[in-house]
């Protein structure tokens, strides 16, 4: 009797603190992915230095029936706001209806889901425009052929992410848009494969492509990791990095470090910190009940050795 | 006994009427899928009558595209390593799911302490042990503790398989799962990158195949020339023989377990190294290629049947397919679907050869 006295008193002094914060669930797509922890922490970090508010993270781990259980016990629990990092922002339907039936604000976070333009009053999404990201590579590496003085023909590759990711698909349209256009259409694609955003398959790939012999002048990977990969390939084949134009997507500080040392020439800054306190504030917003828009754009930003030194300490 | 020996089931057969090695097959197989890219290569009117194996444009000294029949072992050599572990485990009749998550936590692990303390000319303060002082460590050091982490997540592997009796397709499943975790935890998701020069070294150029190479002649030779290799055999084909016979099956399976995991420990080192990064998403799915590459090899995963021989050649049909697929541009869609059809292929193939050998003894 006395057990169960003390464990109701203890559950009713958990309660009691738990009503005073301002509880916060978060569910991220997944945590081993480079980006989403910078994104993570920035929450967070965010989040210690307010008062009262405390967060409930968890990993979905690239599961999208996980990710609704997850959020469903959110819900549960009685939480005050939920911030969705999607597994798959097709799948993202769902969870704004079990988190707008509960009348829970809902944040998506970095992915932009599917359900965007129809989101309840109490929902938002945060997160950079895809769009903006492949086009400022993509462009960049146009920009610098025709200062090389190619612009008769240039040769290039491009490496894409997972072919079932929105980004992957969306950087890779991008590219295509920007090698479509009248001052950048010298450039030719020779061919375009997936390295499934990996540094290890990247440097395969690139290996293989180099084993034919063609010759290129640029890469296009859609991300840093595949490029850095990339540049490991191509400088144990001897191949100088002065004379190809190599871009990538992230500005992580792997990249950051191989442009100062000169290998990667492009590269693009997703504020991943930027994104996640961003959200956070939404959510708090929306729990106090104000209002947000409904699309909360963080922009991206090119990165170049130029201007290198403002990101070196950013992400 | 001269001329006839006592096979399986008591079937007699003598020597006269054995059928080639299995391993022949696979090697045929190996020849005949290069035969197919190359005749492709041919054929199809974009390629420009470029060869997959020979050198058409004079960029090298002998008739072969020698850059192409690198990176065709190059691709596989860090899998293939863990298909060596992989291959005595299911030569037990076992099976090794966690060898893709022991490579991603080791892999964290040991860079961590193979760290550089200064990036173009600034500190590293983000490596993992910068506080403590632990960085331009010798190379021995992550080495070892690499080694140490890959045999320490297979003893364990090994204990629950050989003394817990749970099939090894649980325990491995909770090595697996718990491994990937390790691998997350460690930096909290971090990637740990910036290695040594020394410990760069060791996954540099084609320095991943000379260890895929030494470790599967290691291996061959161990498989068929000692009481260990023999026992492996004998517990595979039957359990229960082989505890009455003597064999200390426990002790035996731990063993194989452990060393599974000493080699994907390896593959780890060398897999980070090659890539001068560590990540904790590193090495996913890698057990299931291990294991294809065997099963494509000829193992059978009854256990008892195949050799070291088999995997090193499925290693590189998988290695032949990757290169021939970028060879032809193939889109990355159809890759991955004939690359599953393949697989399947291989092993239904195999499957029907066996039937038809047993029916003419």
């Amino acid at each position: 009797m006395k057990k169960t006295l003390l464990a109701a008193t203890a559950a009713t002094a958990m309660m009691a603190s738990m009503a005073n914060a301002q509880n916060i669930g978060v569910s991220m797509a997944l945590f081993d992915d480079n980006f989403l922890t910078v994104l993570r922490n920035g929450m967070i970090d965010l989040a210690a230095e307010m008062d009262g508010v405390s967060l409930q993270v968890e990993d979905a781990q690239n599961d999208v029936a996980r990710q609704l259980d997850q959020i469903n016990n959110f819900v549960a629990s009685g939480v005050e706001a939920i911030i969705v990092n999607p597994v798959d922002t097709s799948a993202t339907e769902a969870m704004s209806n079990a988190a707008a039936s509960a009348g829970v604000p809902l944040v998506y976070v970095n992915r932009q889901p599917v359900n965007v333009d129809t989101l309840p009053d109490n929902q938002a999404f945060v997160g950079s425009n895809e769009i903006e990201s492949g086009t400022l590579a993509a462009f960049e590496a146009c920009m610098l052929l025709r200062a090389a003085g190619k612009t008769e023909s240039a040769n290039i590759y491009i490496m894409m992410g997972e072919l079932s990711n929105q980004a992957a698909v969306q950087r890779t349209k991008d590219f295509d848009d920007i090698l479509g256009i009248d001052m950048c259409n010298f450039m030719n694609v020779i061919d375009r494969q997936t390295a499934n955003w990996s540094r290890d398959q990247a440097q395969d790939l690139m290996t293989n492509w180099l084993s034919s012999g063609e010759p290129f002048d640029a890469l296009l990977s859609n991300n840093d990791e595949m490029a850095i990969g990339a540049i490991q390939a191509m400088k144990a084949a001897g191949i100088s990095m002065d004379d190809v134009i190599v871009t990538g997507v992230d500005a992580t500080q792997d990249a950051l470090a191989s442009m100062q040392a000169g290998d990667l020439d492009v590269t693009v800054f997703q504020n991943a910190a930027g994104q996640g306190s961003g959200a956070l504030q939404a959510a708090l917003d929306l729990a106090a009940g104000e209002s947000v828009a409904t699309k909360v754009y963080i922009p991206f930003e090119l990165v170049t050795p130029e201007n290198l030194d403002d990101y070196l300490s950013a992400n | 006994m001269a001329d006839a020996i006592m096979g399986i089931g008591g079937l007699k057969y003598d020597h006269k009427k054995r059928h080639r090695p299995p391993e022949l097959n696979v090697f045929l197989a190996l020849i005949l899928i290069i035969g197919v890219f190359e005749i492709l290569g041919q054929t199809l009117p974009y390629m420009n009558g470029q060869s997959f194996l020979f050198d058409t444009q004079g960029r090298f000294d002998s008739i072969f595209n020698e850059a192409r029949l690198k990176i065709v072992i190059l691709q596989v050599a860090i899998i293939g390593i863990i298909a060596l572990g992989v291959t005595q485990v299911i030569l037990t009749g076992g099976i090794d799911l966690s060898s893709g998550s022991i490579v991603g936590a080791t892999a964290m692990i040991a860079m961590s302490f193979a760290q550089v303390g200064e990036v173009n000319g600034s500190p590293n303060t983000r490596a993992v042990f910068f506080e403590q002082g632990w960085v331009d460590l010798p190379v021995m050091i992550p080495v070892m503790v690499g080694l140490a982490c890959g045999l320490f997540a297979g003893l364990i592997n090994g204990l629950l398989v050989a003394y817990t009796r749970i099939p090894p397709f649980i325990a491995t499943l909770g090595m697996m799962v718990t491994a990937r975790g390790v691998a997350k935890w460690w930096t909290k998701g971090q990637p740990v990158s910036f290695p040594t020069e020394s410990f760069a070294t060791i996954g540099a150029g084609m320095t991943p195949v000379y260890i895929f190479v030494a470790l599967a002649v290691l291996f061959y030779l161990i498989m068929r020339h000692t009481v260990y290799g023999k026992h492996t055999y004998a517990i595979g084909s039957n359990m229960d023989a082989a505890r009455m016979s003597g064999i200390n099956v426990q002790r035996h399976l731990t063993m194989v377990y452990t060393i599974a995991g000493g080699l994907a420990a390896i593959a780890a080192i060398v897999l980070s190294s090659k890539n001068l990064t560590a990540q904790a998403g590193m090495g996913v799915m890698y057990e299931l290629d291990a294991i294809a590459m065997a099963v494509i090899g000829g193992i059978s995963l009854q256990g008892g049947r195949g050799s070291i021989i088999g995997t090193a050649l499925g290693a590189l049909i998988f290695g032949v397919i990757i290169s021939g697929f970028t060879y032809l541009r193939l889109d990355a869609y159809y890759q991955e679907m004939a690359k599953g059809a393949i697989i399947v292929g291989a092993v239904v193939l195999d499957q029907w050869r066996q039937r038809r050998a047993a029916h003419r003894l």
